[in-house]
């Protein structure tokens, strides 16, 4: 059981960078932003390229894939401001275009890392002290540095901005703010953590692989959702806190229902449906606690 | 006294009964990327081959079967699932499970046997095809496609077949090894190959039918992707009056020929590498085991669709003949 927790934590903190990468742009700037499918393939890519082609250390290879997961999201924030196309159009082909990219950046569908020393092995083999908690500890300390980072971003006064863009377009461009560029700030940046995650996971899991990205879009929403809906606030820490929390139960929720599944009879094709029905147990719960608050308070 | 003397007794007796039925089963944690009838049938090779060597379901074995559905990341929380509750042995069917399974379990010894992998040492699961002695804890078997004897056999067909038009899609690592191996063995085959991309199975009507006009014969490797979508491939070379190669027996009705290997057979084969491993061969002591020689299966109803001939040599060769909605197959000498 405890192994199970630990596994459910490293990849639910792994995949909580690409999760903060979703809330910037759906929470924070109101942009759904469908590119991650593709940009977090982008970041397994290149940081897979670099680490087998180019013996790149494995950490340096984690700021390469941020810097190209930002030049994706550059590419849909220009053809939204710049070509006026419809934000869920703009992500969706910038996402088209990654797949071919991504292909052309590893030369094949698939690129193994289980003959090279990835930032997590490095990283289990030197910590002995910490034992089995070493990836642990390491994906911890990455993604809670990432998410004090992007706490810190977002209020400066740039940081202000970006939410502003997000709130009241209008009201902000009264104020002399240029909307296109938070924009496109906003998607370089959401992409780039997006990407980040994508190297990360690449390493954790042993390969890169061109279809990893897959539903990427529905994992972080999931997370944002999950979270928002159990911790609501409008402070920053707080936010981005849920997010990784809605990571986190998410990928428990889809580890029990590996685990335990059985015990209802479903079978291995079910497991999608149960993660589902987890999740919506996690999001009605809280709810119903609400509505008999309110029933109370009503009367 | 009597009374205690057959108390302990059957007492005894029921522990060592419960002991014999309480030994713990194996556990065999089989781990597959997508429900698929092909990778399906790899797993019910393997249980079939187990269970025909003695070891029974429920008491002898237990299964732990898992499909990740298509998502990566779950073939990772799969893999690192089975580690939790301590499997004795992993079968992992197909690419990216293998992948993630011999990452979670490096370390340790736990066998882990894959199949329907097609390069196993470009997916580095072994170091080496040949020399088993750095596989550590990892062996299996390969579906590797002998791809320059099809292009050869489709020439038998016909001297006429000059281009030879591939669906496939590149976002498929196994899709793409092949297409990479038939693009190189043309010039030797004596053919010209001809490329169309589909990356989804949506596209795959479209990819087959842009070949329409340009090529003289199809041909379709193990695709998941174009499988899938398989009879408009044909429906494609039918409209292009032009004979259709497919690369996997089990659709024979899909296509006017067939040479490959059975996706069950190929599950028996893992299965007796299992066998071989729990009676105490290491993983390190076998090498990459690859399909035995392909077979071939011709299609008479869709060839007569097309007024197209085999000629008498390939006829006699060939394995099995699906004629009048019925397949015939060669009895065995």
């Amino acid at each position: 059981m405890a192994s199970l927790l630990i596994h459910a934590l490293e990849q639910g903190l792994a995949y909580g960078i690409a999760a903060l990468g979703v809330f910037l742009t759906y929470r924070v700037l109101n942009f759904p932003d469908l590119t991650v499918d593709g940009s977090f393939v982008t970041g397994a890519a290149i940081a897979s390229l670099l680490l087998v082609n180019r013996g790149v250390d494995p950490f340096t290879v984690l700021l390469v894939a941020f810097v190209a997961g930002c030049l994706a999201g550059v590419v849909t924030g220009l053809l939204n401001t710049r070509l006026g196309i419809t934000n869920l159009l703009a992500g969706v082909l910038t996402m088209i275009m990654l797949w071919s990219i991504n292909l052309r950046i590893m030369g094949r569908p698939n690129l193994s890392l289980l003959r090279v020393d990835t930032a997590t092995r490095i990283v289990d083999a030197l910590w002995t002290p910490l034992g089995g908690l070493a990836i642990l500890v390491f994906i911890a300390l990455l993604t809670l540095a990432v998410k004090f980072f992007l706490d810190a971003f977002l209020r400066t006064e740039l940081g202000f901005a970006l939410r502003a863009t997000g709130d009241s377009e209008a009201m902000i461009t009264a104020q002399g703010v240029d909307t296109k560029r938070m924009k496109v700030l906003g998607l370089a940046l959401s992409n780039g953590l997006v990407a980040l995650s994508g190297a990360l996971v690449a390493q954790y899991s042993g390969f890169a692989d061109v279809g990893m990205g897959i539903g990427m879009i529905v994992t972080g929403l999931a997370a944002v959702i999950i979270g928002g809906t159990l911790i609501r606030s409008r402070r920053v820490g707080w936010m981005t806190a849920s997010v990784l929390v809605g990571s986190l139960i998410y990928r428990v929720a889809i580890s029990l229902a590996l685990r335990y599944g059985y015990v209802i009879g479903f079978q291995a094709s079910d497991l999608k449906l149960i993660t589902s029905i987890l999740v919506v147990l996690a999001l009605v719960v809280p709810r119903i606690r609400e509505q008999r608050m309110r029933k109370v308070s009503a009367c | 006294m009597k009374r205690v003397a057959i108390c302990t007794v059957v007492a005894l007796l029921v522990g060592v009964m419960a002991s014999v039925g309480f030994a713990a089963p194996l556990k065999i944690g089989i781990t597959k990327i997508v429900e698929h009838p092909a990778l399906d049938a790899v797993q019910q090779g393997v249980i079939d081959s187990l269970t025909a060597a003695g070891y029974v379901e429920g008491e002898d074995v237990e299964y732990i079967i898992a499909s990740a559905q298509g998502d990566m990341s779950v073939a990772a929380s799969i893999a690192q699932d089975f580690l939790a509750r301590d499997v004795d042995l992993v079968v992992a069917i197909a690419t990216p499970t293998a992948q993630a399974a011999v990452e979670v379990f490096r370390g340790t010894d736990t066998p882990i046997i894959y199949a329907a992998v097609t390069d196993p040492v470009g997916a580095e699961l072994v170091p080496s095809a040949t020399d088993p002695s750095g596989n550590e804890n990892v062996t299996g078997v390969s579906d590797m496609i002998p791809v320059a004897a099809h292009l050869k056999l489709l020439l038998t067909l016909s001297p006429e077949i000059e281009k030879v038009g591939l669906v496939y899609n590149p976002g498929e690592a196994n899709s793409a090894i092949l297409t990479e191996m038939a693009l190189a063995a043309a010039p030797d085959a004596g053919v010209e190959v001809v490329t169309a991309t589909a990356d989804s199975t949506a596209n795959v009507p479209l990819a087959a039918q842009s070949l329409i006009g340009r090529v003289d014969a199809y041909y379709v490797t193990t695709d998941n992707t174009v499988v899938s979508a398989i009879d408009a491939v044909l429906a494609a070379s039918e409209e292009a009056k032009v004979p259709f190669l497919m690369a996997d027996p089990t659709s024979l009705a899909s296509a006017t020929l067939t040479a490959g290997f059975d996706y069950y057979e190929h599950g028996l084969t893992t299965g007796e590498i299992v066998l071989s491993v729990l009676s105490g061969t290491l993983p390190n002591e076998i090498p990459v085991t690859f399909q035995p020689k392909a077979e071939v299966q011709l299609n008479l109803d869709a060839a007569g669709r097309i007024g197209f001939e085999f000629p008498l040599s390939v006829i006699e060769d060939a394995a099995a003949i699906l004629y009048g909605g019925v397949v015939f197959e060669r009895a065995a000498d």
